[in-house]
Formats: structure tokens, sequence, C-alpha cells
């Protein structure tokens, strides 16, 4: 049996206290958890859905930019927190299981350990213009 | 594989008459693998009785340091194989991004904590970073993966032959997670203890104690027990015991645990306390392991 790295064990075990939405890849880009927030914000729970990868997850949720494109992969905050080992931040809008269009914030950071990066964590922060951010598609 | 417990005490040493059967030595495993190699498990105060027990027979032994909390290390400078010449010792340990495993054990091996200096110790010592990837020693195989506790800390799984022991002294899987919920690979630790000949496993708190020690990096018995019925061991020693529970309690701690371990449907007798020079035999080449008398 292979275990996760600890230090994705403790980001899911954290996460899993928050109520701010939440998600977690591994290094590979593989969704490998979302909080009970994020599940509410997507309409579809963590254990509903499953591991996701890194091409699926774009595609279910978007998110997508002020025109409604969907933005590209390699443009996405958390991508490029693993990818380049930085913090990064943008605003954009997602999509949730039923349709309901959410804008929000993302930050967006590594998790980088004594043996490398191990993935990274995206927290979403729904846009202050609007309460929770969420808007009828 | 043969394994004695030399030190099964968590913090501080602990002696005294309330302590005596259990133990008061703090954290030290030994074990002589089948082509006769050496391991201390951690170097608490119970590695001062491995070390007189080994006598004055030149000595070539590896040490693996679990962290570097007192409790572990802090037998180190009374050991005696450490103090003579023909002796080689290998100390292995947790990698940190702050300095190497020796300048870090060498805070405490120096003044004004200590009388001697690393530098000083007569016996040839060297100190190495436990690898990510399995490694060799002797006759087995050595496994050491990150686990919850506070500051770098490892487990290890050591496999010789079929057998195999797991030990995880200081550890809180439960931190944040629950254990009847998540999937094996989320659990810290699992991979290390999965289906073990015998697992040794942190049993410092009682449920009721736990929650005024939450996040302190040790297990409640509800923890203990939920870690090993998912881990699978064929045995498990529960080791590291508070300083404040005298052999009465532990007795009856003892009594719970048994109880509750055969409620989750465990084997009976194949979970119990740590006891100071307690030994176990595990064989190379059978399924299951017998226990001796300490």
């Amino acid at each position: 049996m292979t275990q996760k790295p600890l230090e994705l064990i403790l980001a899911r075990n954290l996460m899993s206290a928050l109520s701010t939405p939440a998600f977690l890849v591994d290094e590979g880009g593989v969704l490998v958890f979302y909080n009970e927030a994020a599940g509410m914000m997507l309409g579809k729970r963590f254990e509903e859905l499953g591991t996701v990868g890194p091409d699926e997850w774009g595609q279910m949720f978007g998110p997508f930019d002020e025109e409604g494109e969907p933005i590209p992969y390699d443009d996405l905050p958390l991508v490029s927190a693993v990818r380049d080992g930085r913090p990064a931040h943008a605003e954009y809008e997602i999509h949730s299981a039923d349709g309901t269009s959410h804008e929000v914030e993302v930050s967006a950071f590594p998790i980088l350990t004594a043996h490398g990066s191990q993935g990274g964590i995206a927290i979403f922060w729904p846009t202050a213009m609007n309460g929770n951010g969420a808007r009828p598609a | 594989m043969k394994v004695k417990l030399w030190g099964t005490r968590g913090s501080i040493p602990s002696p005294g008459p309330e302590t005596i059967r259990y133990g008061g030595n703090t954290s030290c495993v030994g074990v002589t693998l089948a082509d006769g190699s050496l391991l201390a498990l951690d170097a608490g105060t119970g590695i001062r009785c491995l070390g007189l027990a080994l006598g004055d027979e030149p000595a070539r032994l590896h040490i693996l340091l679990t962290h570097l909390h007192l409790d572990h290390i802090q037998g180190l400078v009374f050991f005696a194989p450490a103090f003579r010449p023909q002796t080689e010792i290998v100390i292995w340990g947790p990698a940190s991004p702050e300095a190497s495993l020796r300048d870090r054990i060498a805070r405490y091996i120096s003044a004004p904590l200590s009388p001697v200096e690393v530098r000083e110790l007569p016996c040839d010592v060297s100190f190495r970073h436990c690898p990510e990837t399995e490694w060799e020693i002797g006759s087995a195989r050595i496994r050491a993966a990150s686990v919850a506790h506070r500051g770098p800390t490892l487990g290890y799984r050591i496999e010789d032959g079929d057998s195999s022991l797991a030990y995880i002294p200081d550890h809180e899987p439960a931190l944040g997670a629950d254990l009847e919920r998540l999937e094996d690979d989320w659990i810290s630790g699992l991979g290390l203890a999965r289906d073990a000949s015998l697992l040794i496993h942190d049993g410092q708190y009682t449920d009721a104690e736990y929650p005024d020690h939450v996040g302190w990096g040790h297990s409640a018995l509800s923890h203990s027990l939920a870690f090993a019925r998912r881990a699978g061991a064929e045995r498990t020693v529960l080791f590291h015991h508070d300083p404040m529970h005298s052999d009465e309690f532990l007795d009856r701690h003892g009594e719970e645990a048994g109880e509750r371990w055969r409620a989750l449907g465990g084997e009976p007798g194949s979970l119990e306390l740590g006891a100071e020079r307690a030994e176990f035999e595990l064989p190379a080449h059978a399924p299951q392991i017998a226990a001796a008398p300490a």
C-alpha cells in the first residue's frame, strides 16, 4: 500500500475543518480532495466524485474568464502553483453541477517539502461584490 | 528477528516504585536481525540498559531515530558502547531543512547540556538522513516514512525474512481525521503498519485525557485501537506510556484496551501494553509470532 505524502494528509485534515472552499491536488495535478464547503459550492460532494484527473476537473467546473471562455489548463493558478512552485491568484467564474455560476477569487500555493513539490492547495473566496459570489447561470 | 523493549515510557523518564513493571525508561527498542545485525529504535534512556547488555564485545549497530525530541535521544550520551573506540555506530534519522542530523543532535550532545561533544565520542559514529526509498541493513529491508507528530518525525518498518516490525511510537493519526472513514492511503503511518507481524504504536492517552492534549502528537486509546484494526497487524503493543500512568493505572487501562479490542473484532491476546524488558520473537519463516516471557 502506498501512503499519500504526510504533507497532503495533513493538508486534507486541515481543509476538512475549514468553512472556506478548498481544493487539494497532488504533484501530478490530480484533484485528490476538496472539502465540504467546496462541495456545497460545486453542488457535488467529493465522496460522490472521487479523484479527478487534471484534464477533467477543468471541464467539469471551469473556470471561465470574463467572456465565459474556458481558461486554459496551463493558466490556472493551481496549475502554475504546482508547476512553478510559486503562489498564484486570480479571479474567475466557475460552474456548479446545477449550472449555477460563482464569481470567485482563487489563491493557490504549492506544497513544497524536503522531497520537492507534493502538490498544491487552492482556496476559493467568493468575490466581495455580491456576497456569496453566486448568480444564476 | 528478536525484539526487546528497553524503554516504553513517553515524554520523561519516570522511575519509581509505581512504574516498576511497565518501566520508567523512555523509548528504546532493541532489534536483533536474523543475520545478527543489531538495531536500536530510538535512543531514549532505555538505550543505557541496552548498551550495558551488549557487554564489552566490539559492536556495530544502527540507531534509527524517529525524531529528536529529548525522550528519544536522551540516552545517547549514556550508551556505553559509544565510549569504546572499537564500536561503530550509524545513526539514522529524519532530514530537516534547518540543519543536518549531526548538527541537530549535537545541540544536545554539547555544552552546557552534555559533558561531551559529538566529536569527542571515542566510537566511530556517523549520521545519515533516512532515504525516501527502502534500504538494507544486514538481513533486513528498512522503510521510513513521515508520520503525524510535532516536528519532522518518522515511523519505521523493518522486514526480515517473512517477519515485519512496524515502529510508530509518537503518532497522532486522528488529528483532524476520522480513522473509521478515511481511505487507507490517507491515514498517516498505515502504509508502514499494514499486516505487520508486530506493531509498536503510540498509546499515550486515555480517551478522557485526549481532549486536553489535541495536537500534542499522540494518540488516545480509541485512535490506537482504530489504527491497529485498520493496519491488520498480527500483534500490537501500545507504547510510549504517559509519565503520569502508574502500573496500577496501566493494568486497568490494559484491561479496558483488551476488552475494546475484542469488541472491535480483534484476536484475544493480540494487543497488549508494552512493558520494559518484554521480548518478542518474530520467526523469519513462519506466519505466527510467539511471545517470550520478559
